[in-house]
């Protein structure tokens, strides 16, 4: 198994920065997708439809950097740039982040870090929905939630994260494989 | 109060709250997180714009579980303050500490490996050159004729390659300087571990325990 080095980690954490820019990026959508939906009381559907773009440095990092905690670390500080650019949601971000990066890296975990293709991709999809949702239910009172309504969201974000996590994460992986730095 | 203890500590407290659903301990932490802030002189347009957000995402989300859910008012109440505690706490966390006396204090006093330590430190300093060439590689695209959004697959690929060379170069740079990975290192600075630090730390802790267990509605 390989073990994590000074350049490992500079690039892990350069991945999650520029992740991090993205997110960042993407809040003045998210705020206003949010708005627009909220008067329905579907404010939660924006999260759901955008969690994708958030737990995407996590299977990116584990595609690239092929150490075992990879996609956590990844994951973890993307959260803390979030954290310091000025993300207002402080330690709830970082326990966020964990928990997304630890779901992508079961995915991998399952996998043995072996394979590195669609299987992994679906299964890193599958566990960062589960452990994600499994959080929302605790932190943001998912549970009280009408069961129909419930599942709705929890398809749209498997959707979400299987697009930006698993489909996206696969193409820009074939990029790589196409031009030998990775391999496939 | 020590970096490492106090992201400790919120994060511990973060995600009790998250688990314990008592709304005065919530309104209890909002109150002393918005004091220390106010204490440390936190611009009043950062402490509206805390406000303003939370307020806005926390009302949404209560409205949507009226909507679609069946939440007793407690429990409204409860999700309600409990999106205030996390940014307030947060808020105090983020604008009183400097990310790199937390990287040095999470190296000397939380025995991170130095290797990790510096390694964040060096792609930290990045920060800007990267979001330069995030614009570089859309602008060069443009120039093509070609429109890349947070889904092209194209956009993250050459900024992997970007980061992929910074590293490595990132990387030789610190070796040929003398850094060895594992090695035990002399600190120029030194971050402070004092009794008080713990003290602060087991005390928030004990009075946190105290609020959520003895029954608080």
């Amino acid at each position: 198994m390989k073990r994590w080095h000074i350049r490992d980690i500079i690039l892990v954490t350069i991945i999650a920065i520029f992740m991090g820019v993205i997110f960042w990026a993407i809040g003045p959508v998210y705020t206003i997708l949010a708005a627009a939906l909220a008067p329905f009381g579907l404010q939660p559907l924006a999260n759901e439809l955008l969690l994708g773009i958030w737990v995407m440095a996590g299977p990116l990092a584990g595609f690239v950097i092929r150490i075992p905690g990879a996609a956590t670390l990844g994951e973890l500080l993307g959260a803390v740039v979030e954290m310091f650019l000025g993300g207002i949601w402080g330690a709830s971000t970082l326990i966020s982040g964990v928990l997304q990066g630890f779901g992508s890296e079961l995915g991998f975990i399952f996998t043995g870090y072996k394979r590195y293709g669609w299987f992994t991709l679906a299964m890193s999809t599958l566990t960062t929905t589960i452990v994600t949702f499994a959080w929302d239910l605790i932190r943001n009172g998912y549970a009280a939630y009408h069961l129909p309504f419930l599942l709705l969201l929890f398809c749209v974000r498997l959707l979400s994260v299987f697009v930006f996590g698993g489909v996206l994460t696969k193409l820009i992986n074939n990029l790589l494989v196409r031009a030998h730095v990775l391999k496939d | 109060m020590n970096p490492s203890l106090k992201l400790a500590l919120i994060t511990l407290i973060a995600l009790e709250v998250s688990f314990v659903q008592v709304w005065t301990v919530n309104v209890v932490l909002i109150v002393v997180s918005l004091l220390l802030m106010l204490i440390n002189r936190v611009p009043w347009r950062r402490l509206l714009l805390l406000t303003i957000v939370p307020l806005f995402f926390a009302s949404a989300l209560v409205w949507s579980l009226m909507l679609r859910g069946d939440a007793s008012t407690h429990f409204l109440i409860v999700i309600f303050t409990r999106m205030f505690v996390y940014v307030y706490m947060g808020g105090w966390f983020t604008l009183t500490t400097k990310p790199l006396w937390l990287t040095r204090s999470l190296e000397q006093n939380a025995k991170l490996p130095s290797k990790f330590a510096y390694g964040f430190l060096a792609a930290f300093n990045l920060m800007p050159k990267i979001q330069a060439e995030v614009s570089t590689v859309r602008a060069a695209a443009l120039m093509r004729g070609e429109v890349l959004h947070v889904w092209s697959p194209r956009l993250y690929f050459k900024v992997i390659l970007a980061a992929m060379n910074w590293s490595d170069q990132l990387a030789a740079a610190m070796t040929s300087h003398g850094f060895v990975e594992g090695a035990p290192r002399t600190h120029s600075l030194t971050v402070p571990l004092v009794a008080r630090d713990w003290w602060l730390f087991g005390g928030s802790l004990v009075l946190a325990q105290v609020g959520l267990f003895i029954g608080l509605p």
